[in-house]
């Protein structure tokens, strides 16, 4: 597969703008197979993220790179159901999940 | 919907920020793309119901005063394939999750269009996305609102913007 989306990166200068995410939690909604949650994390972000399709968290497992893995963890999950403690998240991150 | 943004509100710290990022309600536009030029090919038919059951939901959770429109923002988004099938899978993907019409026309099209353009050509969807970036208030249903705060004046705060912009630290 040679399919690659937003090469100029525009969502990621957009999010760049919005937050300074260094070290900040962030819960990521819909996070699919982690293309989004890999540009998170190379902001500086923690992120748990999280998706109902638990083949789509176990490809995105599989393809995390070793330099993020302390800072992200997958978890199958529903948006309406989050497992997060109240209070617990700087950020929440919808990606293209509403 | 409605119910992820109040679980969202629940695990925001206050002043914590929700961003929501998606593609804006606007057809595609499909090319051909080689040597830094591109060549249309057709328009895609997406269904928007989806985007726009987000956009109320969206303006419930301004009307009810769990969040407040900060910024928002448009830019453009590629997506490049190099084959037919690709293009067909990524649509398959999300036609079939959100009912949109068929587009095999479309994908007929393409492989017309790139046996035409020979070697080095690419196909490339695009379209703009919208980042919404909302704050995290202290709303409590029923509390007196301000003017404009109706769910069709936060639906016309979503499509427009709000009205000034805010600096770019997250709350914590």
């Amino acid at each position: 597969m040679t399919c690659v989306v937003d090469p100029e990166r525009n969502e990621l200068k957009a999010l760049r703008s919005i937050a300074a995410w260094r070290g900040r939690r962030v819960i990521e909604i819909g996070c699919g197979d982690g293309r989004l949650t890999l540009r998170l994390a190379s902001l500086g972000a923690r992120v748990l993220a999280i998706d109902p399709d638990a083949d789509a968290i176990r490809a995105a497992r599989k393809s995390l790179p070793e330099r993020f893995a302390e800072r992200v963890r997958y978890r199958v999950g529903r948006a309406g159901r989050l497992s997060g403690r109240k209070q617990s998240f700087d950020l929440a991150v919808f990606a293209w999940a509403l | 919907m409605v119910h992820a943004l109040r679980e969202a509100h629940r695990v925001l710290v206050p002043g914590g920020l929700l961003v929501d990022l998606r593609p804006a309600p606007e057809h595609r536009r499909v090319a051909i793309a080689r040597g830094g030029r591109e060549v249309h090919v057709g328009t895609m038919r997406e269904s928007f119901d989806d985007d726009h059951a987000a956009d109320r939901a969206v303006a419930w959770a301004l009307h009810e005063g769990w969040f407040a429109l900060e910024r928002r923002m448009r830019f453009g988004c590629r997506r490049v394939m190099e084959t037919v099938a690709e293009f067909r899978e990524w649509v398959a993907d999300f036609d079939t999750r959100r009912e949109n019409p068929s587009h095999e026309w479309l994908a007929l099209r393409l492989e017309r269009a790139l046996e035409a353009a020979g070697r080095g050509r690419r196909i490339v969807a695009s379209g703009p996305l919208v980042l919404n970036v909302l704050r995290k208030q202290d709303g409590v249903r029923g509390a007196p609102r301000r003017r404009g705060e109706s769910v069709r004046g936060a639906m016309i705060a979503i499509r427009r913007g709000p009205r000034r912009r805010i600096s770019p630290a997250c709350g914590r």
